[in-house]
Protein backbone atom coordinates (compact mmCIF):
# COMPACT_ATOMS: atom_id res chain seq x y z
CA UNK A 1 0.00 0.00 0.00
CA UNK A 2 2.79 2.37 0.76
CA UNK A 3 3.91 2.52 -2.81
CA UNK A 4 0.46 3.31 -4.10
CA UNK A 5 0.58 6.70 -5.74
CA UNK A 6 -1.82 9.48 -4.89
CA UNK A 7 -3.76 9.23 -8.09
CA UNK A 8 -4.76 5.65 -7.74
CA UNK A 9 -6.64 6.01 -4.48
CA UNK A 10 -10.08 4.48 -4.65
CA UNK A 11 -13.18 6.33 -3.59
CA UNK A 12 -16.64 5.19 -2.72
CA UNK A 13 -19.73 7.26 -3.11
CA UNK A 14 -22.30 7.61 -0.37
CA UNK A 15 -25.56 9.46 -0.11
CA UNK A 16 -25.47 12.43 2.19
CA UNK A 17 -27.72 15.40 1.35
CA UNK A 18 -31.48 14.90 1.23
CA UNK A 19 -33.42 16.55 -1.57
CA UNK A 20 -34.85 18.95 1.04
CA UNK A 21 -31.41 20.19 1.88
CA UNK A 22 -30.50 20.57 -1.76
CA UNK A 23 -33.67 22.56 -2.42
CA UNK A 24 -32.82 24.69 0.58
CA UNK A 25 -29.33 25.30 -0.70
CA UNK A 26 -30.32 26.45 -4.15
CA UNK A 27 -33.26 28.53 -3.02
CA UNK A 28 -31.01 30.18 -0.50
CA UNK A 29 -28.14 30.68 -2.93
CA UNK A 30 -30.23 32.15 -5.73
CA UNK A 31 -32.24 34.41 -3.47
CA UNK A 32 -29.09 35.68 -1.77
CA UNK A 33 -27.51 36.53 -5.09
CA UNK A 34 -30.62 38.38 -6.22
CA UNK A 35 -30.84 40.13 -2.86
CA UNK A 36 -27.24 41.26 -3.08
CA UNK A 37 -27.61 42.85 -6.50
CA UNK A 38 -31.02 44.39 -5.93
CA UNK A 39 -29.86 45.53 -2.49
CA UNK A 40 -26.93 47.37 -3.98
CA UNK A 41 -29.26 49.12 -6.38
CA UNK A 42 -31.70 50.06 -3.64
CA UNK A 43 -28.87 51.50 -1.60
CA UNK A 44 -27.70 53.65 -4.45
CA UNK A 45 -30.25 53.72 -7.25
CA UNK A 46 -29.24 54.89 -10.71
CA UNK A 47 -31.32 57.68 -12.17
CA UNK A 48 -32.75 56.13 -15.31
CA UNK A 49 -35.96 58.03 -15.58
CA UNK A 50 -37.03 61.63 -15.81
CA UNK A 51 -39.88 63.61 -17.25
CA UNK A 52 -37.63 64.64 -20.10
CA UNK A 53 -37.48 61.16 -21.57
CA UNK A 54 -40.58 59.79 -23.23
CA UNK A 55 -40.60 56.41 -21.60
CA UNK A 56 -41.45 55.46 -18.08
CA UNK A 57 -39.61 52.36 -16.98
CA UNK A 58 -40.58 51.75 -13.39
CA UNK A 59 -37.11 50.32 -12.94
CA UNK A 60 -36.65 51.17 -9.30
CA UNK A 61 -40.02 49.80 -8.24
CA UNK A 62 -39.33 46.57 -10.08
CA UNK A 63 -35.96 46.23 -8.42
CA UNK A 64 -37.54 46.70 -5.02
CA UNK A 65 -40.27 44.24 -5.90
CA UNK A 66 -37.64 41.70 -6.88
CA UNK A 67 -35.79 42.33 -3.63
CA UNK A 68 -38.92 41.65 -1.61
CA UNK A 69 -39.82 38.51 -3.58
CA UNK A 70 -36.30 37.17 -3.19
CA UNK A 71 -36.61 38.04 0.49
CA UNK A 72 -39.65 35.81 0.78
CA UNK A 73 -37.80 32.98 -0.95
CA UNK A 74 -35.02 33.48 1.54
CA UNK A 75 -37.52 33.18 4.38
CA UNK A 76 -38.91 29.95 2.91
CA UNK A 77 -35.41 28.54 2.52
CA UNK A 78 -34.61 29.42 6.10
CA UNK A 79 -37.73 27.67 7.36
CA UNK A 80 -36.68 24.57 5.47
CA UNK A 81 -33.20 24.67 6.95
CA UNK A 82 -34.52 25.32 10.41
CA UNK A 83 -36.58 22.16 10.11
CA UNK A 84 -33.56 20.19 8.92
CA UNK A 85 -31.39 21.49 11.74
CA UNK A 86 -33.50 19.43 14.09
CA UNK A 87 -35.25 16.80 12.01
CA UNK A 88 -32.90 16.28 9.06
CA UNK A 89 -30.59 13.32 8.57
CA UNK A 90 -27.55 12.77 10.71
CA UNK A 91 -25.37 15.14 8.72
CA UNK A 92 -27.96 17.86 8.47
CA UNK A 93 -28.65 18.14 12.17
CA UNK A 94 -27.01 21.01 13.97
CA UNK A 95 -25.29 18.80 16.55
CA UNK A 96 -23.18 17.22 13.81
CA UNK A 97 -21.30 20.35 12.85
CA UNK A 98 -20.97 22.81 15.68
CA UNK A 99 -18.26 22.56 18.33
CA UNK A 100 -20.42 21.33 21.18
CA UNK A 101 -18.45 18.27 22.16
CA UNK A 102 -14.80 17.36 22.44
CA UNK A 103 -14.64 15.46 19.20
CA UNK A 104 -16.23 18.26 17.20
CA UNK A 105 -13.98 20.78 18.83
CA UNK A 106 -10.93 18.74 17.90
CA UNK A 107 -12.03 18.52 14.31
CA UNK A 108 -12.62 22.28 14.26
CA UNK A 109 -9.00 22.83 15.26
CA UNK A 110 -7.89 20.24 12.75
CA UNK A 111 -9.72 21.92 9.89
CA UNK A 112 -8.34 25.31 10.79
CA UNK A 113 -4.84 23.81 10.71
CA UNK A 114 -5.60 22.10 7.42
CA UNK A 115 -6.76 25.33 5.86
CA UNK A 116 -3.64 27.07 7.11
CA UNK A 117 -1.46 24.42 5.45
CA UNK A 118 -0.27 23.29 8.86
CA UNK A 119 -1.32 19.74 8.31
CA UNK A 120 -1.40 17.96 4.96
CA UNK A 121 -4.48 15.83 5.51
CA UNK A 122 -8.08 16.83 5.63
CA UNK A 123 -9.86 15.25 8.50
CA UNK A 124 -12.33 13.86 5.98
CA UNK A 125 -15.58 14.87 7.63
CA UNK A 126 -18.53 12.99 6.20
CA UNK A 127 -20.92 15.92 6.33
CA UNK A 128 -20.00 19.54 6.96
CA UNK A 129 -16.70 19.93 8.66
CA UNK A 130 -17.06 21.71 11.96
CA UNK A 131 -15.44 24.93 10.79
CA UNK A 132 -17.76 25.19 7.82
CA UNK A 133 -20.71 24.16 9.98
CA UNK A 134 -20.00 26.90 12.50
CA UNK A 135 -19.76 29.49 9.76
CA UNK A 136 -23.03 28.21 8.30
CA UNK A 137 -24.75 28.61 11.64
CA UNK A 138 -23.40 32.15 11.82
CA UNK A 139 -24.66 32.79 8.30
CA UNK A 140 -28.01 31.43 9.37
CA UNK A 141 -28.16 33.88 12.27
CA UNK A 142 -27.10 36.77 10.07
CA UNK A 143 -29.77 35.86 7.54
CA UNK A 144 -32.28 35.85 10.36
CA UNK A 145 -31.25 39.37 11.34
CA UNK A 146 -31.45 40.43 7.68
CA UNK A 147 -34.95 39.01 7.47
CA UNK A 148 -36.12 40.67 10.67
CA UNK A 149 -34.65 44.07 9.84
CA UNK A 150 -36.02 43.74 6.32
CA UNK A 151 -39.52 42.94 7.50
CA UNK A 152 -39.35 45.80 9.98
CA UNK A 153 -38.60 48.22 7.15
CA UNK A 154 -41.10 46.69 4.76
CA UNK A 155 -44.00 46.66 7.23
CA UNK A 156 -43.51 49.80 9.29
CA UNK A 157 -47.10 49.93 10.49
CA UNK A 158 -47.84 46.26 11.13
CA UNK A 159 -48.38 45.89 14.86
CA UNK A 160 -46.34 42.86 15.87
CA UNK A 161 -43.57 43.41 13.33
CA UNK A 162 -43.21 47.01 14.46
CA UNK A 163 -43.13 46.03 18.13
CA UNK A 164 -40.66 43.23 17.54
CA UNK A 165 -38.50 45.38 15.27
CA UNK A 166 -38.29 48.31 17.62
CA UNK A 167 -37.68 45.96 20.54
CA UNK A 168 -34.80 44.22 18.79
CA UNK A 169 -33.27 47.02 16.75
CA UNK A 170 -34.64 50.32 18.02
CA UNK A 171 -35.45 52.85 15.34
CA UNK A 172 -35.94 52.17 11.65
CA UNK A 173 -32.65 53.91 11.01
CA UNK A 174 -30.78 51.52 13.32
CA UNK A 175 -32.42 48.59 11.58
CA UNK A 176 -31.46 50.01 8.22
CA UNK A 177 -27.83 50.56 9.24
CA UNK A 178 -27.62 47.00 10.56
CA UNK A 179 -29.26 45.65 7.41
CA UNK A 180 -26.67 47.46 5.36
CA UNK A 181 -23.62 46.53 7.41
CA UNK A 182 -24.54 42.86 7.62
CA UNK A 183 -25.13 42.88 3.88
CA UNK A 184 -21.38 42.89 3.36
CA UNK A 185 -21.05 39.57 5.08
CA UNK A 186 -22.86 37.83 2.23
CA UNK A 187 -20.66 38.67 -0.76
CA UNK A 188 -17.65 37.87 1.42
CA UNK A 189 -19.25 34.59 2.41
CA UNK A 190 -19.98 33.62 -1.18
CA UNK A 191 -16.47 34.44 -2.27
CA UNK A 192 -14.88 32.42 0.52
CA UNK A 193 -17.37 29.59 0.17
CA UNK A 194 -16.61 29.13 -3.52
CA UNK A 195 -12.88 29.47 -3.07
CA UNK A 196 -12.66 26.89 -0.29
CA UNK A 197 -14.83 24.50 -2.27
CA UNK A 198 -12.53 24.63 -5.25
CA UNK A 199 -9.41 24.53 -3.11
CA UNK A 200 -10.75 21.55 -1.21
CA UNK A 201 -11.73 19.74 -4.40
CA UNK A 202 -8.24 20.11 -5.79
CA UNK A 203 -6.58 18.73 -2.69
CA UNK A 204 -9.16 16.21 -1.65
CA UNK A 205 -11.55 15.15 -4.41
CA UNK A 206 -14.58 14.30 -2.31
CA UNK A 207 -17.11 15.62 -4.79
CA UNK A 208 -18.17 18.52 -2.58
CA UNK A 209 -19.36 20.60 -5.48
CA UNK A 210 -21.43 17.94 -7.23
CA UNK A 211 -22.82 16.76 -3.91
CA UNK A 212 -25.08 19.76 -3.64
CA UNK A 213 -26.70 18.74 -6.92
CA UNK A 214 -26.61 14.96 -6.70
CA UNK A 215 -26.69 14.52 -2.96
CA UNK A 216 -23.71 12.15 -3.13
CA UNK A 217 -20.25 12.62 -1.75
CA UNK A 218 -17.14 10.51 -2.16
CA UNK A 219 -14.91 9.21 0.49
CA UNK A 220 -11.62 7.35 0.37
CA UNK A 221 -12.65 3.74 0.41
CA UNK A 222 -10.41 2.95 3.37
CA UNK A 223 -12.26 5.54 5.39
CA UNK A 224 -15.52 3.85 4.83
CA UNK A 225 -14.45 0.49 6.11
CA UNK B 1 -43.89 91.55 27.28
CA UNK B 2 -44.79 89.24 24.50
CA UNK B 3 -48.09 90.04 22.95
CA UNK B 4 -50.21 87.34 21.48
CA UNK B 5 -52.57 88.10 18.68
CA UNK B 6 -56.23 88.22 19.57
CA UNK B 7 -58.12 84.99 18.97
CA UNK B 8 -61.37 85.45 17.10
CA UNK B 9 -64.25 83.00 17.19
CA UNK B 10 -63.52 82.18 13.60
CA UNK B 11 -59.86 81.34 14.40
CA UNK B 12 -60.96 79.25 17.32
CA UNK B 13 -63.18 77.14 15.11
CA UNK B 14 -60.50 76.86 12.47
CA UNK B 15 -58.02 75.50 14.99
CA UNK B 16 -60.59 73.07 16.38
CA UNK B 17 -61.21 71.81 12.88
CA UNK B 18 -57.50 71.43 12.19
CA UNK B 19 -57.02 69.56 15.45
CA UNK B 20 -59.91 67.23 14.70
CA UNK B 21 -58.38 66.47 11.34
CA UNK B 22 -54.95 65.93 12.92
CA UNK B 23 -56.48 63.39 15.26
CA UNK B 24 -57.89 61.60 12.25
CA UNK B 25 -61.43 62.14 13.40
CA UNK B 26 -64.28 62.80 10.97
CA UNK B 27 -65.59 66.29 10.41
CA UNK B 28 -68.67 65.56 12.52
CA UNK B 29 -66.40 65.43 15.55
CA UNK B 30 -65.44 69.07 15.34
CA UNK B 31 -68.29 70.06 17.60
CA UNK B 32 -67.43 67.39 20.16
CA UNK B 33 -63.81 68.48 20.27
CA UNK B 34 -64.78 72.12 20.42
CA UNK B 35 -67.15 71.73 23.35
CA UNK B 36 -64.67 69.51 25.16
CA UNK B 37 -61.85 72.04 24.93
CA UNK B 38 -64.19 74.85 25.93
CA UNK B 39 -65.39 73.16 29.11
CA UNK B 40 -65.79 75.37 32.16
CA UNK B 41 -62.99 73.89 34.20
CA UNK B 42 -59.77 74.30 32.32
CA UNK B 43 -57.03 71.79 33.09
CA UNK B 44 -53.92 73.24 34.66
CA UNK B 45 -50.74 72.95 32.64
CA UNK B 46 -47.33 73.55 34.13
CA UNK B 47 -44.62 74.12 31.59
CA UNK B 48 -40.98 73.50 32.45
CA UNK B 49 -37.99 74.53 30.33
CA UNK B 50 -34.67 72.77 30.63
CA UNK B 51 -31.70 72.45 28.26
CA UNK B 52 -33.07 73.66 24.95
CA UNK B 53 -33.32 76.50 22.47
CA UNK B 54 -36.98 77.26 23.26
CA UNK B 55 -37.75 76.61 19.61
CA UNK B 56 -40.59 74.34 20.67
CA UNK B 57 -42.38 77.19 22.42
CA UNK B 58 -41.48 79.47 19.53
CA UNK B 59 -43.29 77.28 17.01
CA UNK B 60 -46.35 77.57 19.16
CA UNK B 61 -46.12 81.35 19.51
CA UNK B 62 -44.97 82.23 16.03
CA UNK B 63 -47.81 80.40 14.40
CA UNK B 64 -49.44 83.74 13.79
CA UNK B 65 -52.44 82.94 11.71
CA UNK B 66 -54.29 81.59 13.51
CA UNK B 67 -52.61 82.29 16.85
CA UNK B 68 -52.03 78.88 18.38
CA UNK B 69 -50.42 80.19 21.53
CA UNK B 70 -53.56 82.14 22.33
CA UNK B 71 -55.62 79.06 21.61
CA UNK B 72 -53.60 77.09 24.15
CA UNK B 73 -54.28 79.78 26.74
CA UNK B 74 -57.98 79.54 25.89
CA UNK B 75 -58.22 75.84 26.57
CA UNK B 76 -55.85 75.42 29.49
CA UNK B 77 -54.83 77.27 32.60
CA UNK B 78 -51.10 77.99 32.36
CA UNK B 79 -49.77 79.25 35.68
CA UNK B 80 -46.12 78.54 34.97
CA UNK B 81 -44.32 78.95 31.66
CA UNK B 82 -40.92 80.61 31.93
CA UNK B 83 -41.02 82.23 28.52
CA UNK B 84 -44.55 83.55 28.74
CA UNK B 85 -45.07 84.45 32.37
CA UNK B 86 -44.80 87.98 33.70
CA UNK B 87 -43.25 87.04 37.01
CA UNK B 88 -39.53 86.54 37.55
CA UNK B 89 -37.14 85.35 40.22
CA UNK B 90 -38.58 84.32 43.57
CA UNK B 91 -42.02 85.39 42.51
CA UNK B 92 -41.92 82.94 39.62
CA UNK B 93 -40.63 80.11 41.77
CA UNK B 94 -43.43 80.72 44.16
CA UNK B 95 -46.07 80.50 41.50
CA UNK B 96 -44.64 77.13 40.51
CA UNK B 97 -44.87 75.80 44.04
CA UNK B 98 -48.33 77.19 44.45
CA UNK B 99 -49.55 75.69 41.19
CA UNK B 100 -48.13 72.28 42.02
CA UNK B 101 -49.59 72.32 45.50
CA UNK B 102 -53.03 73.46 44.45
CA UNK B 103 -53.37 71.00 41.60
CA UNK B 104 -51.68 67.99 43.11
CA UNK B 105 -52.32 64.89 41.01
CA UNK B 106 -54.45 66.91 38.59
CA UNK B 107 -52.21 68.99 36.41
CA UNK B 108 -50.56 68.18 33.11
CA UNK B 109 -46.83 68.77 33.03
CA UNK B 110 -45.28 69.83 29.74
CA UNK B 111 -41.51 69.52 29.61
CA UNK B 112 -39.37 71.24 27.03
CA UNK B 113 -35.67 70.48 26.80
CA UNK B 114 -33.32 67.75 27.94
CA UNK B 115 -32.21 67.11 31.50
CA UNK B 116 -28.57 67.02 32.53
CA UNK B 117 -27.68 64.09 34.78
CA UNK B 118 -23.92 64.29 35.03
CA UNK B 119 -22.37 65.48 38.29
CA UNK B 120 -25.75 65.63 39.95
CA UNK B 121 -27.27 67.60 37.09
CA UNK B 122 -25.42 70.82 37.86
CA UNK B 123 -25.16 71.80 34.20
CA UNK B 124 -28.74 72.98 34.06
CA UNK B 125 -30.03 74.81 37.08
CA UNK B 126 -33.00 77.05 37.58
CA UNK B 127 -33.22 79.20 40.68
CA UNK B 128 -30.11 77.40 41.95
CA UNK B 129 -31.64 73.95 41.74
CA UNK B 130 -30.74 71.29 39.18
CA UNK B 131 -33.33 70.59 36.51
CA UNK B 132 -33.07 66.93 37.45
CA UNK B 133 -34.41 67.64 40.90
CA UNK B 134 -37.12 70.04 39.72
CA UNK B 135 -38.40 67.52 37.18
CA UNK B 136 -38.53 64.68 39.68
CA UNK B 137 -40.42 66.81 42.19
CA UNK B 138 -42.95 68.31 39.83
CA UNK B 139 -43.52 65.13 37.80
CA UNK B 140 -44.28 63.21 40.97
CA UNK B 141 -47.46 65.24 41.45
CA UNK B 142 -48.47 65.47 37.82
CA UNK B 143 -51.34 63.50 36.37
CA UNK B 144 -49.65 63.26 32.99
CA UNK B 145 -46.36 64.37 31.54
CA UNK B 146 -46.00 65.52 27.95
CA UNK B 147 -42.43 65.71 26.72
CA UNK B 148 -42.54 68.34 24.01
CA UNK B 149 -39.79 68.38 21.39
CA UNK B 150 -36.95 66.00 20.66
CA UNK B 151 -34.75 67.27 23.51
CA UNK B 152 -37.41 66.43 26.05
CA UNK B 153 -38.40 63.16 24.42
CA UNK B 154 -35.03 61.67 23.53
CA UNK B 155 -32.35 64.10 24.67
CA UNK B 156 -31.91 66.00 21.41
CA UNK B 157 -28.66 67.66 20.46
CA UNK B 158 -27.55 67.98 24.09
CA UNK B 159 -27.36 64.22 24.34
CA UNK B 160 -25.46 63.80 21.07
CA UNK B 161 -22.11 62.14 21.31
CA UNK B 162 -19.98 62.89 23.40
CA UNK B 163 -22.79 64.24 25.56
CA UNK B 164 -20.66 66.26 28.00
CA UNK B 165 -23.49 67.04 30.41
CA UNK B 166 -25.05 63.58 30.48
CA UNK B 167 -28.23 64.96 28.95
CA UNK B 168 -31.19 62.60 28.67
CA UNK B 169 -34.84 62.75 27.72
CA UNK B 170 -37.63 62.90 30.27
CA UNK B 171 -38.40 59.19 30.04
CA UNK B 172 -34.98 58.33 31.44
CA UNK B 173 -35.75 60.26 34.60
CA UNK B 174 -39.37 59.55 35.38
CA UNK B 175 -40.09 56.41 33.36
CA UNK B 176 -42.81 56.08 30.79
CA UNK B 177 -45.86 55.18 32.85
CA UNK B 178 -47.54 58.58 32.53
CA UNK B 179 -45.53 60.01 29.68
CA UNK B 180 -46.55 61.13 26.20
CA UNK B 181 -43.74 62.01 23.81
CA UNK B 182 -44.47 64.69 21.23
CA UNK B 183 -41.16 64.74 19.43
CA UNK B 184 -39.74 66.81 16.61
CA UNK B 185 -37.14 69.52 16.24
CA UNK B 186 -39.23 71.57 16.43
CA UNK B 187 -42.38 69.54 16.95
CA UNK B 188 -45.48 70.56 15.12
CA UNK B 189 -47.54 72.68 17.55
CA UNK B 190 -50.74 71.10 16.25
CA UNK B 191 -49.55 67.75 17.56
CA UNK B 192 -49.29 69.17 21.06
CA UNK B 193 -52.69 70.86 20.86
CA UNK B 194 -54.24 67.75 19.38
CA UNK B 195 -52.81 65.64 22.19
CA UNK B 196 -54.29 68.00 24.77
CA UNK B 197 -57.58 68.09 22.88
CA UNK B 198 -57.65 64.30 22.79
CA UNK B 199 -57.13 64.15 26.53
CA UNK B 200 -59.95 66.61 27.08
CA UNK B 201 -62.33 65.02 24.60
CA UNK B 202 -61.90 61.36 25.42
CA UNK B 203 -60.51 61.66 28.91
CA UNK B 204 -57.77 59.13 28.23
CA UNK B 205 -54.33 58.93 26.72
CA UNK B 206 -54.25 58.56 22.93
CA UNK B 207 -52.84 55.29 21.55
CA UNK B 208 -49.05 55.48 21.65
CA UNK B 209 -46.28 53.79 19.70
CA UNK B 210 -43.21 51.97 21.06
CA UNK B 211 -41.50 55.26 21.80
CA UNK B 212 -44.56 56.68 23.56
CA UNK B 213 -45.48 58.97 20.69
CA UNK B 214 -49.18 59.40 19.83
CA UNK B 215 -49.99 57.19 16.87
CA UNK B 216 -52.23 59.79 15.25
CA UNK B 217 -49.13 61.86 14.61
CA UNK B 218 -46.27 59.36 14.61
CA UNK B 219 -47.95 56.28 13.19
CA UNK B 220 -46.71 56.51 9.64
CA UNK B 221 -43.34 57.07 8.06
CA UNK B 222 -42.86 60.27 6.10
CA UNK B 223 -41.79 58.23 3.09
CA UNK B 224 -45.03 56.23 2.97
CA UNK B 225 -47.10 59.34 2.53
CA UNK B 226 -44.65 61.69 0.89
CA UNK B 227 -45.66 63.88 -2.00
CA UNK B 228 -42.47 62.91 -3.84
CA UNK B 229 -43.06 59.18 -3.43
CA UNK B 230 -44.15 58.69 -7.02
CA UNK B 231 -40.73 59.92 -8.11
CA UNK B 232 -39.08 57.46 -5.76
CA UNK B 233 -40.97 54.52 -7.23
CA UNK B 234 -40.27 55.61 -10.76
CA UNK B 235 -36.60 56.16 -10.01
CA UNK B 236 -36.53 59.93 -10.51
CA UNK B 237 -34.02 61.37 -8.07
CA UNK B 238 -32.30 64.63 -7.32
CA UNK B 239 -28.61 63.84 -7.09
CA UNK B 240 -27.27 67.12 -5.86
CA UNK B 241 -28.78 70.35 -4.66
CA UNK B 242 -29.79 72.51 -7.56
CA UNK B 243 -29.41 69.89 -10.26
CA UNK B 244 -32.05 69.21 -12.88
CA UNK B 245 -33.81 66.56 -10.79
CA UNK B 246 -33.85 68.84 -7.77
CA UNK B 247 -35.35 71.69 -9.78
CA UNK B 248 -38.02 69.39 -11.09
CA UNK B 249 -38.99 68.30 -7.59
CA UNK B 250 -37.85 64.70 -7.77
CA UNK B 251 -37.35 62.41 -4.78
CA UNK B 252 -34.59 63.42 -2.34
CA UNK B 253 -33.55 59.88 -1.41
CA UNK B 254 -30.08 60.28 -2.83
CA UNK B 255 -29.58 63.50 -0.92
CA UNK B 256 -29.85 61.55 2.30
CA UNK B 257 -33.58 61.87 2.90
CA UNK B 258 -34.51 60.15 6.17
CA UNK B 259 -38.20 60.00 5.27
CA UNK B 260 -37.99 56.21 4.84
CA UNK B 261 -37.00 55.75 8.48
CA UNK B 262 -38.89 58.54 10.19
CA UNK B 263 -42.33 58.40 11.76
CA UNK B 264 -44.08 61.76 11.69
CA UNK B 265 -47.06 63.53 10.13
CA UNK B 266 -45.18 66.48 8.59
CA UNK B 267 -46.17 65.34 5.11
CA UNK B 268 -49.87 65.78 5.82
CA UNK B 269 -49.96 68.40 8.56
CA UNK B 270 -47.14 70.62 7.27
CA UNK B 271 -45.97 73.73 9.05
CA UNK B 272 -46.68 77.37 9.71
CA UNK B 273 -50.24 77.18 8.37
CA UNK B 274 -48.99 77.83 4.87
CA UNK B 275 -48.51 74.23 3.81
CA UNK B 276 -44.74 74.34 3.92
CA UNK B 277 -42.52 71.52 5.08
CA UNK B 278 -38.88 70.54 4.49
CA UNK B 279 -39.34 67.97 1.73
CA UNK B 280 -41.88 70.18 0.01
CA UNK B 281 -39.27 72.92 0.00
CA UNK B 282 -36.67 70.63 -1.54
CA UNK B 283 -34.75 69.71 1.57
CA UNK B 284 -34.35 66.06 2.59
CA UNK B 285 -35.95 64.96 5.84
CA UNK B 286 -33.45 64.89 8.73
CA UNK B 287 -35.43 62.43 10.82
CA UNK B 288 -35.78 64.82 13.76
CA UNK B 289 -38.65 62.96 15.44
CA UNK B 290 -36.63 59.80 15.95
CA UNK B 291 -34.57 58.84 19.01
CA UNK B 292 -30.87 59.83 18.86
CA UNK B 293 -31.31 61.62 15.61
CA UNK B 294 -28.15 63.70 15.97
CA UNK B 295 -26.11 60.55 16.31
CA UNK B 296 -27.95 58.19 14.02
CA UNK B 297 -29.24 60.38 11.22
CA UNK B 298 -25.95 62.13 10.55
CA UNK B 299 -24.40 62.80 8.12
CA UNK B 300 -27.64 64.42 7.11
CA UNK B 301 -26.99 64.25 3.38
CA UNK B 302 -26.08 60.58 3.26
CA UNK B 303 -28.74 58.08 3.98
CA UNK B 304 -26.56 55.87 6.12
CA UNK B 305 -24.56 56.60 9.19
CA UNK B 306 -20.82 56.68 9.42
CA UNK B 307 -19.39 53.75 11.29
CA UNK B 308 -16.90 54.28 14.07
CA UNK B 309 -14.04 51.82 13.89
CA UNK B 310 -13.60 50.25 17.32
CA UNK B 311 -10.45 51.37 19.07
CA UNK B 312 -9.23 53.79 16.42
CA UNK B 313 -12.03 56.28 16.84
CA UNK B 314 -11.80 56.87 13.10
CA UNK B 315 -15.10 57.40 11.42
CA UNK B 316 -15.55 56.06 7.97
CA UNK B 317 -18.39 55.83 5.56
CA UNK B 318 -20.39 52.60 5.89
CA UNK B 319 -19.98 51.97 2.21
CA UNK B 320 -16.20 52.14 2.43
CA UNK B 321 -16.10 49.69 5.30
CA UNK B 322 -17.99 47.10 3.27
CA UNK B 323 -15.79 47.60 0.25
CA UNK B 324 -12.66 47.32 2.36
CA UNK B 325 -13.91 44.14 4.01
CA UNK B 326 -14.74 42.63 0.64
CA UNK B 327 -11.34 43.60 -0.78
CA UNK B 328 -9.74 42.19 2.36
CA UNK B 329 -11.47 38.87 1.82
CA UNK B 330 -10.34 38.82 -1.80
CA UNK B 331 -6.79 39.54 -0.73
CA UNK B 332 -6.88 36.83 1.93
CA UNK B 333 -8.02 34.35 -0.70
CA UNK B 334 -5.25 35.38 -3.05
CA UNK B 335 -2.66 35.02 -0.29
CA UNK B 336 -4.09 31.66 0.70
CA UNK B 337 -4.02 30.36 -2.85
CA UNK B 338 -0.54 31.80 -3.36
CA UNK B 339 0.69 30.09 -0.22
CA UNK B 340 -0.70 26.82 -1.56
CA UNK B 341 1.19 27.17 -4.81
CA UNK B 342 4.42 28.13 -3.10
CA UNK B 343 4.11 25.21 -0.74
CA UNK B 344 3.50 22.80 -3.55
CA UNK B 345 6.44 24.12 -5.51
CA UNK B 346 8.71 23.76 -2.50
CA UNK B 347 7.49 20.22 -1.95
CA UNK B 348 8.06 19.26 -5.56
CA UNK B 349 11.54 20.62 -5.43
CA UNK B 350 12.27 18.71 -2.23
CA UNK B 351 10.91 15.55 -3.84
CA UNK B 352 13.10 16.07 -6.88
CA UNK B 353 16.14 16.52 -4.72
CA UNK B 354 15.29 13.42 -2.75
CA UNK B 355 15.00 11.46 -5.96
CA UNK B 356 18.31 12.80 -7.16
CA UNK B 357 19.93 11.75 -3.93
CA UNK B 358 18.36 8.32 -4.16
CA UNK B 359 19.57 7.97 -7.73
CA UNK B 360 23.09 8.99 -6.82
S1 LIG C 1 -38.31 62.69 -0.67
FE1 LIG C 1 -37.73 61.35 1.03
S2 LIG C 1 -39.65 60.76 2.01
FE2 LIG C 1 -40.16 61.62 0.01
S3 LIG C 1 -40.27 59.83 -1.35
FE3 LIG C 1 -38.18 60.61 -1.48
S4 LIG C 1 -37.03 59.43 0.07
FE4 LIG C 1 -39.21 59.17 0.51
Amino acid sequence: MTTKSKNSRTYKSYHIWSWTLRIFHWTYAISIIILIFTGLIINNPPVLSSFTVEKANFFFSNVRQLHFIAGYFLISAMILRLYLLFFGNKYEKIADFIPINKQNFKSLIHTIKYYLYLTPHSEGAKGHNVLAGTIYVLTFLFSLIMILTGLYMLYPETGWIKSLGSFLFGTQQSARALHYLLFWFFPIFILTHLYILVWHEIREPEGLISSIVSGKKFSRSTDLQ
Amino acid sequence: MLELKELSRRDFLRICTAITATLGLPFTYVETVQSAVQAKRKPTVIWLHFMECTGCSETLLRASHPPLGRFLLEIVDLPYHETLMAGAGLQAEESLHKAVKENKGEFILVVEGAVSTKDGGIYCQIGGRPALQILKEVAKDAKLVIAYGTCATFGGIQSADPNPTGAVGVSEIIGTSKLINVSGCPPNPYNLLATVAYLLTFNRVPPLDEFKRPLFAYGRRIHDHCERRAHFDEGRFAESFGDEGHKRGYCLYKLGCKGPVTYANCMTLKFCDIGAWPIGAGHPCLGCTEPDFWDKMTPFYEHLKDVPIPGGGIISNAEKIGAIALAGAGLAIAVHAGAGFVKKALKNRANDENKKEEGA
